[in-house]
């Protein structure tokens, strides 16, 4: 199959652990005539990440928290198999990742629906290409499509539903498979921020159910420790893993929380890690708009 | 299971398209009523002053019959089957045609714009054919292919084809990369990818090329009936002229109007159902 299995790999027992990143390195190559200036030397080479180490245990929600242009996505397609890393790799179930894995989904966050097909068959997609049988894969449809509150909304095409269904029916799509990993790449972004507190409350509830892994990339700090068992927060270009914050906040969460101490205390807490990261990538993007003035 | 889902919040209204497909919405047939309501005058007066120019003398009237006289030939031709057996066989050339085009254009085009190194190849050779004048190739074809139906078959091809592949290679090329990037990770194979999301983003595009080529073939077919042959409206209008039937004429060429009227508000029917799911903001304009 598309797997090579890996040995020996050094990460805990194999039941624990189901996403193990190590030494993870991407550069990207420019393109002809375009170079950037890195530590006072002109390069055609951009570093994104420079050695990301991580575990992921099984069931576990995690989110990413970085400043701009840290590599999170790119973090992400690697896990995916979109993209292969330059140095280093990742492993699912302790099989390095080559290509699209059949248990890993990705949500995006600008949705990638299908604009030519109906909500409905959007979800049935993936099911689709995978050969699932007519019935069995609209019955299947139809019950992620319910469990979004979408019933009545099966025929619509994605230009007739508003961003916040778009986004539902992108991440029933993303679930309809019974993923082992969901990748999630800031999907509430886009969304106005009613429509965001209510699809993370959403997302909790039938995370609980299913318990898949969950890799959750946010700029949100807010959204970072109301999801998460853990957050990693990644460091400025090239990025490494900074820390990683065990959030202990009780399960079921509701939204309210937001208001106790202790997630005060969480939210002090990354902002620390994150400060200085964040400004160090501002000082970054305001010497590459100097050159270029 | 019971899920409290708020969606209160961000549902859209029900809009127009948001009912069934086999009522139309009455806003669209209010609009379609009052645009012929007033562009009919204009079109009566032209009936009007074709019927007395040649009556009152103003124009001769065997170049220029009376419109009453041109549509009781026209009802002559109806009833003889004439007209019927003529329009068949100009249709069936063009259709001919244009169904090969899109057999070879619609695979090829795909190719093209899919794969760089084969659009380099073919783009030089492709960009060449298509500055030719289906026209200007007719003697080619009669000679290679003679004066039956090959001939007819081929200048038809030839005027749909280009029309075509361009835009299938445009419609590939301008499929969303991360529409790509959401089937590749979804586990999509190349031939999924071929068949389930380049061919339908590109729909809109090929309906649009298909449109522009059945015209063409149409146009063509007639032009080349006009040429070299012995049976289709186009034959039929030269011949009347030739014979001096000058009724016979106009009326072959109404009924080319008539035809070319209704293959274009079909084909405008078929462009909007087969692209219904895109947005109504950024549909073209009719």
């Amino acid at each position: 199959m598309s797997l090579a299995p890996v040995s020996p790999l050094p990460v805990g027992a194999p039941d624990t652990n189901r996403i193990a990143l190590r030494d993870v390195r991407k550069t990207f190559q420019l393109k002809p005539g375009q170079s950037v200036t890195l530590d006072g030397r002109l390069s055609d080479r951009i570093p994104v990440l420079s050695g990301v180490d991580l575990d992921i245990r099984q069931g576990e929600f995690v989110t990413i928290v970085g400043p701009s242009g840290s590599g999170k996505s790119v973090l992400l397609d690697i896990i995916a198999g979109l993209t292969q890393a330059t140095n280093g790799f990742a492993a699912i179930d302790g099989h390095k990742v080559s290509r699209p894995h059949r248990e890993t989904a990705y949500v995006f966050q600008q949705y990638a629906l299908f604009p030519w097909r109906t909500a409905l068959q959007n979800i049935e997609y993936p099911l689709e290409v995978r050969g699932v049988g007519r019935a069995a894969r609209r019955e299947r449809a139809q019950h992620f499509l319910n469990l979004f509150g979408l019933k009545g909304f099966e025929d619509r095409y994605p230009s007739q539903l508003s961003g916040g269904m778009q986004q539902r029916v992108a991440i029933a799509r993303a679930l309809a498979t019974d993923p082992q990993v969901l990748l999630m790449d800031e999907p509430f972004a886009a969304l106005d921020a009613q429509t965001r507190d209510i699809l993370q409350s959403e997302l909790l509830r039938i995370w609980e159910q299913i318990r898949t892994t969950v890799v959750f990339v946010t700029h949100s700090i807010d959204e970072a420790i109301f999801l998460a068992d853990r957050i990693v927060v990644m460091t400025a270009r090239p990025a490494q893993v900074k820390e990683t914050i065990a959030v202990d906040l009780p399960r079921p969460r509701d939204i309210e929380i937001r208001n106790s101490a202790a997630f005060n205390a969480y939210r002090a807490r990354v902002w620390d890690a994150l400060r200085e990261e964040v400004s160090k990538a501002q000082r970054d993007w305001a010497l590459a708009s100097a050159y270029n003035a | 299971m019971t899920l409290a889902t708020d969606n209160s919040t961000d549902i859209p209204p029900r809009v127009w398209w948001s009912r069934p497909a086999s009522l139309p919405a009455p806003s669209s047939v209010r609009h379609a009523i009052s645009a012929i309501g007033l562009g009919l005058p204009a079109l009566l007066v032209l009936a009007l002053l074709w019927e007395l120019a040649p009556r009152l003398g103003w124009i001769n009237a065997i170049f220029f019959p009376p419109l009453s006289q041109v549509f009781s030939a026209l009802g002559e031709m109806i009833g003889s089957g004439l007209l019927a057996q003529h329009i068949g066989i100009s249709l069936q050339r063009a259709a001919i045609g244009f169904g090969l085009a899109v057999i070879v254009a619609i695979p090829l085009g795909l190719l093209m714009g899919r794969y760089t190194l084969f659009e380099k190849i073919s783009d030089f050779l492709v960009q060449t054919l298509r500055n030719t004048s289906q026209f200007a190739l007719l003697p080619v074809f009669i000679l290679v292919l003679g004066i039956g139906e090959a001939s007819k078959i081929a200048i038809t091809f030839y005027a749909a084809v280009f029309f075509l592949l361009i835009n299938t290679i445009v419609g590939v090329k301008s499929v969303d990369p991360l529409h790509i990037k959401a089937a590749r990770s979804m586990g999509t194979s190349d031939w999924d990818l071929f068949a389930k999301v380049i061919l339908p983003s590109a729909v809109p595009s090929i309906v649009a090329g298909a449109r522009l080529g059945v015209k063409s073939s149409l146009f063509s077919v007639i032009a080349a009936e006009m040429l070299a042959a012995q049976s289709g409206i186009g034959y039929l209008i030269q011949n009347s002229s030739l014979m001096l039937e000058t009724d016979r004429m106009y009326a072959g060429i109404l009924t080319l109007t008539f035809i070319g009227f209704l293959l274009n508000y079909g084909l405008v029917a078929f462009e909007a159902r087969a692209t219904r799911w895109r947005a109504s903001e950024d549909k073209g304009a009719v």
